[in-house]
């Protein structure tokens, strides 16, 4: 058997494109590889959503006055206040404080399931408005977006159970919470996408 | 104090921009000058984001500068939206 070492390194990229030269990278680079795949999937639904309004403006002017704002302001409150909290657990763990930090993530948990809940029942009022995502152009639009955004908000709240684990289970540190921070940055990235939806089908008329 | 409590002031900040928004949204029909302005604080917004709470202020220059650069265009879409 060959006593080789695999190389830790592919040399695949521009040496500019290093660590040591561009800067560290938070999380690890398969998060981010999965997160600029996230930001190409929404980005094609911000450009279908330009495109539409572009095609039908009165229907884009009307659509937001269907919906109910509350509950989009609310979401926004919500994630912003969990970006919030996961910055806040991730100052705790490399302080080395994991209960501060525990409890910090079952907030952002507790964020994710109030943005869950809230985002339902919304469906449920449009259902009972009798909106779907056939009735205009903004409404498809509509459903495809925030249903889209919906899902990511689930699963990511799903992965912050499964970190509070691997936290008591005693695998992340100050020194190595590699898989805490990937997670951290993904959530950012959903809150980041949210900043974008809730002024194009809430406010903007 | 401020340094202390940035991330407090920052989501106090996050917060207000919002309500400040959906204040436009709702109290004015859409103008040149709401678009404008939901725009750059979409931006604005975007930006602490990426730089505080994302942490990529003092990280990766490549992955800020494409997240700024996301945050740049999209919210410019809007602003293009105005000669729709």
């Amino acid at each position: 058997m060959s006593e080789q070492q695999p190389s830790q390194v592919l040399g695949i990229f521009p040496s500019s494109w290093s660590e040591a030269r561009a800067g560290r990278i938070p999380g690890h680079i398969p998060i981010w590889v999965g997160i600029l795949s996230e930001l190409t999937e929404f980005s094609l639904f911000f450009i279908a959503y330009f495109v539409a309004k572009y095609h039908y403006p009165e229907i884009f002017a009307q659509g937001p006055q269907g919906l109910k704002t509350s509950l989009g302001v609310a979401n926004t409150i919500i994630l912003l206040t969990s970006s919030y909290f996961m910055a806040k657990a991730m100052m705790y763990i490399r302080l080395d404080n994991y209960g501060r930090c525990q409890g910090y993530l079952w907030l952002v948990f507790s964020c994710g399931l109030g943005y869950l809940a809230i985002k339902t029942w919304e469906f449920y009022w449009n259902h009972q408005q009798g909106l779907s995502t056939v009735t205009n152009e903004f409404y498809t639009v509509y459903y495809y977006m925030t249903f889209n955004h919906f899902l990511h908000v689930g699963w990511a709240s799903c992965a912050v159970l499964w970190v509070i684990f691997r936290l008591r289970a005693g695998r992340y540190s100050a020194q190595e919470h590699s898989g805490l921070e990937a997670l951290a940055v993904y959530w950012h990235m959903i809150d980041l996408m949210w900043i974008l939806i809730f002024p194009l089908l809430y406010v903007l008329r | 104090m401020k340094k202390r409590f940035q991330l407090e002031w920052l989501w106090v900040l996050l917060i207000a921009i919002t309500l400040f928004n959906t204040f436009l949204g709702e109290q004015f029909s859409s103008t040149a000058l709401v678009s404008v302005l939901v725009a750059i604080s979409v931006m604005y917004k975007g930006i602490i984001v990426i730089d505080h709470f994302m942490e990529l202020k003092y990280a990766n220059k490549h992955l800020r500068w494409l997240m700024r650069w996301y945050f740049i265009i999209f919210p410019s879409l809007v602003i293009a939206t105005i000669f729709f």
